[in-house]
């Protein structure tokens, strides 16, 4: 299945094709997967990060389903 | 759309008085939000002058209670919470109880994203305005309000981080502190969108 995956901040240095930029990608996943492991297979750094779905906080354990917009930022220091 | 003006009755919680929630803190009493929670566990310190709304006779003193003077010397009439503690997961929604709107002011990164976790999964109906990004010397215009998700604003650049050795100035803190207020009063008046 396609899910479109956005990445903010340092983590645009991780973007599925490779490419630098902020705007959101598709990916190609195995029907079924879940955030942790689209984490996983981009090795995104282990930090402090938000994760959404489709615009609505989620839960790194939660299935994608076709279509999916993933988004994943990480919060920086300062205030 | 709201046609009025009158935020007298709005709650807002801020959760951190440092550069950024000290600042939010005045421009939400200046706009005229009738009652604030204030969440810090700190004292005020010297260095915290570059920035933040204290004074040089405040040193020492709790933040809470050096900012509730301040504030209620702008209005009299504001209806204060201070809650001097450190915030963690298990005093959070204690924390922002009531709140029609809730500012997350904290400095660090993992702060941060504790806060925005536990608000975001447990309180998806209120409205939480965050920020991210306004260390250093990059433009005033870099820092931006966006809605990352349907009940978070995220304002900053997302990136100048002051683990990256960047300084503090109270030129762009201040500017981010503005968006989030700005942000606060918006939602509050019944424009959710930017």
């Amino acid at each position: 299945m396609n899910v479109d995956v956005a990445l903010f901040a340092s983590l645009t240095a991780f973007q599925p094709d490779g490419q630098a930029g902020r705007h959101a990608r598709t990916f190609s996943v195995p029907a079924g997967t879940r955030i942790a492991e689209v984490i996983s297979m981009l090795s995104l750094p282990d930090q402090p990060r938000v994760i959404f779905v489709n615009g609505r906080h989620a839960p790194e354990d939660q299935k994608l389903c076709e279509g999916d917009r993933l988004a994943i930022f990480p919060p920086v220091a300062g205030g | 759309m709201s046609e009025s003006h009158d935020l007298s009755a709005s709650r807002v919680a801020i959760l951190g008085c440092g550069g950024l929630g000290s600042n939010v803190a005045s421009m939400l009493v200046r706009a005229g939000v009738g009652s604030l929670t204030l969440v810090d566990f700190d004292r005020v310190e010297l260095g915290n002058l570059n920035r933040q709304l204290y004074f040089r006779d405040e040193l020492g003193q709790m933040k809470t209670d050096a900012l509730s003077h301040t504030l209620w010397r702008i209005d009299p009439n504001v209806a204060l919470r201070l809650e001097t503690v450190c915030i963690c997961p298990e005093n959070l929604l204690e924390l922002v109880r009531g709140a029609d709107v809730i500012v997350e002011a904290v400095d660090g990164a993992e702060a941060k994203a504790m806060i925005m976790n536990e608000c975001l999964a447990r309180l998806p109906d209120v409205p939480l305005v965050a920020a991210s990004g306004l260390a250093g010397l990059g433009s005033a215009n870099a820092v931006v309000t966006r809605r990352m998700a349907e009940n978070l604003y995220v304002v900053g650049d997302l990136t100048s981080d002051v683990r990256d050795g960047l300084p503090l100035f109270a030129s762009r803190v201040m500017i981010a502190a503005a968006h989030e207020a700005h942000a606060v009063i918006r939602v509050l008046m019944g424009y959710p969108e930017l």
